[in-house]
């Protein structure tokens, strides 16, 4: 079942005189088990959006459909704990949520509150940081003493640990080296292909985008502009031009090869594919 | 978290706006005196008018007064029930059970509500109409005599500045590391009291961690653009003195000596 915003309108500060609306009548089926970017300039509204999925913010207009919830506005919520269980989100600079004494705790904080009992909220902890590269010998040392690196991957081992359905991720790689950019995002991607896991990903990282994401939804100004495939979004250069996107380096690399006479497939969206594939040709 | 009004500065413009910061809070502290003073009801009416009349010429809305009185409730029914208690003099007004309440005890506490709200009004006109960095410069003013006895008034006026400035991106702070909590299934509204305790902690520890980094952060940027406690600065908005700020002064000190001259006479 696709998480569907029916009609749905968010307005900050309603019925004051400086009420400003964030999103605008929002039409959008989100598909479940593959991975959505959803991105648009500072203040199009992403942030808003994606608050929405785990009832954060409640509709001012319209609904929400995700999972087996419904979320309509003006009526009040009943399944807040289950709703936000099923779907985890990893904010902005997340490494600001730590706070128990030790690692291994903070992380099971999240499925004790959800109800796991403590031996197996321990367990999940564990395989979470496992998970996210985080070593034994640093699970009973305090979060506050790693690196901003190391607390951002402590952070979202929280949120993998509730064992979520969608993983909404909101600027996931912000602050962080390319180097560790590229494993975090790595390890959500396969958390997707592995265990079916939704992606909804906020960003500004075009390249990213392009590399990894099924689809894209482009916001602009609290309202719906795009909502298709990545790679026809990024091979539409008129509608990459209204959005006032850059075309991602890979892109202009890979026309390039095409005009130079390579056939290149569709899947071809990294540097190492489209090595691949060249080399194939070449061979022949 | 934004119905906040007390001491909320209101970006609009106005002529109590425009007033010199200084001005303002010398008209503040005659006010206040005019309002502790007097003890006839028509001159606290008198009082409450010169205010309506500045309230207006700020353009602001009697709604944003009566919200900033919101807090103060708690206060005052504390104050009623105290003063009822205590105070056993005057006439009897009415009994509940064996209990009397005098008619000293319900006046006294009135007139302690209504110098508190006049009081309140008027600090609040004073934020809403300054600019928080012109209050503290006007601040650092009042305080320059002090330096004589090595007061740090520059220091001072600083520290109220910056926390001052730091308190919307607190707030916003704090609203981040709820929903991120919230999103790791803490329940701020309900739950046992061992729940709500950890729940607090999930806020206050990471809120504290960030509070420091930032100052921090601060201190390194103050450092490296060159800033000096105590060192003699210059500044780029100087305050003047106009006619229209003594004449502000003048009008408060009117009412403060008409208030002062009700003890008297009336």
């Amino acid at each position: 079942m696709p998480i569907k915003f029916k009609a749905l309108s968010y307005i900050y500060n309603k019925d004051m005189p400086y009420a400003h609306k964030a999103l605008d009548h929002i039409d959008l089926n989100i598909r479940e088990n593959v991975v959505t970017a959803v991105i648009g300039e500072t203040g199009s509204g992403k942030s808003t959006l994606v608050e929405h999925l785990n009832a954060l913010l409640l509709p001012s207009e319209g609904s929400l459909e995700i999972l087996d919830y419904e979320i309509r506005a003006n009526e009040k919520q009943r399944f807040l704990k289950p709703l936000r269980k099923d779907v985890g989100l990893v904010f902005q600079f997340s490494e600001y949520q730590l706070f128990e004494e030790t690692v291994i705790k903070d992380v099971a904080f999240g499925p004790i509150n959800f109800g796991f009992p403590p031996q197996e909220a321990l367990k999940r902890a564990a395989d979470a940081l496992k998970l996210v590269g985080v070593d034994e010998d640093h699970f009973e040392v305090s979060p506050l003493e790693l690196s901003g690196g190391q607390k951002r991957r402590v952070a979202i081992a929280g949120i993998i640990a509730c064992d979520p359905k969608v993983i909404v991720l909101d600027e996931p790689t912000a602050g962080l080296d390319p180097q560790g950019a590229k494993e975090i995002i790595e390890l959500f991607i396969d958390l997707n292909k592995k265990q079916g896991k939704t992606l909804i990903i906020v960003s500004h990282d075009n390249e990213m985008v392009y590399n990894y994401c099924d689809d894209t939804v482009v916001l602009s100004k609290g309202k719906l502009v795009y909502h298709g495939p990545t790679d026809e979004l990024f091979a539409d250069k008129e509608k990459l031009k209204e959005f006032n996107m850059l075309e991602p380096q890979i892109v202009s690399f890979r026309n390039e090869l095409i005009d130079k006479g390579f056939r290149l497939s569709k899947e071809a969206r990294t540097l190492d594919k489209i090595a691949e594939e060249i080399a194939k040709q070449v061979k022949r | 978290m934004n119905d906040l009004v007390f001491g909320k500065y209101i970006p609009i413009d106005s002529e109590m706006h425009k007033l010199d910061p200084r001005a303002k809070l010398i008209g503040l502290f005659l006010m206040i005196g005019a309002v502790f003073v007097p003890k006839s009801w028509w001159v606290f009416l008198a009082i409450a008018l010169c205010l309506a009349v500045a309230l207006l010429m700020a353009k602001i809305g009697i709604r944003m007064i009566v919200q900033s009185f919101k807090p103060m409730i708690m206060m005052m029914i504390f104050l009623l029930v105290i003063n009822s208690l205590t105070i056993r003099t005057g006439d009897i007004l009415f009994t509940i059970g064996s209990f009397a309440i005098y008619k000293d005890a319900i006046f006294n506490t009135l007139f302690v509500i209504v110098r508190l709200l006049l009081m309140i009004s008027i600090t609040t006109l004073l934020t809403a109409t300054t600019n928080p960095l012109d209050l503290t410069l006007g601040i650092e003013w009042l305080l320059k005599p002090l330096e004589a006895i090595r007061f740090p008034a520059h220091e001072v006026a600083m520290m109220v500045s910056i926390a001052l400035r730091f308190i919307p991106t607190i707030i916003e702070e704090t609203m981040r590391i709820m929903n991120a909590q919230k999103s790791r299934g803490v329940d701020f509204e309900n739950g046992r009291l061992s729940e709500k305790i950890s729940a607090i902690l999930s806020l206050i520890v990471p809120l504290f961690s960030v509070a420091f980094e930032r100052a921090y952060e601060l201190a390194d940027a103050m450092e490296a653009r060159g800033y000096v406690p105590g060192a003699k600065r210059t500044r780029y908005h100087v305050l003047k003195f106009r006619f229209k700020d003594y004449l502000f002064i003048f009008i408060c000190v009117v009412i403060l000596a008409g208030s002062i001259a009700s003890r008297f006479y009336l």
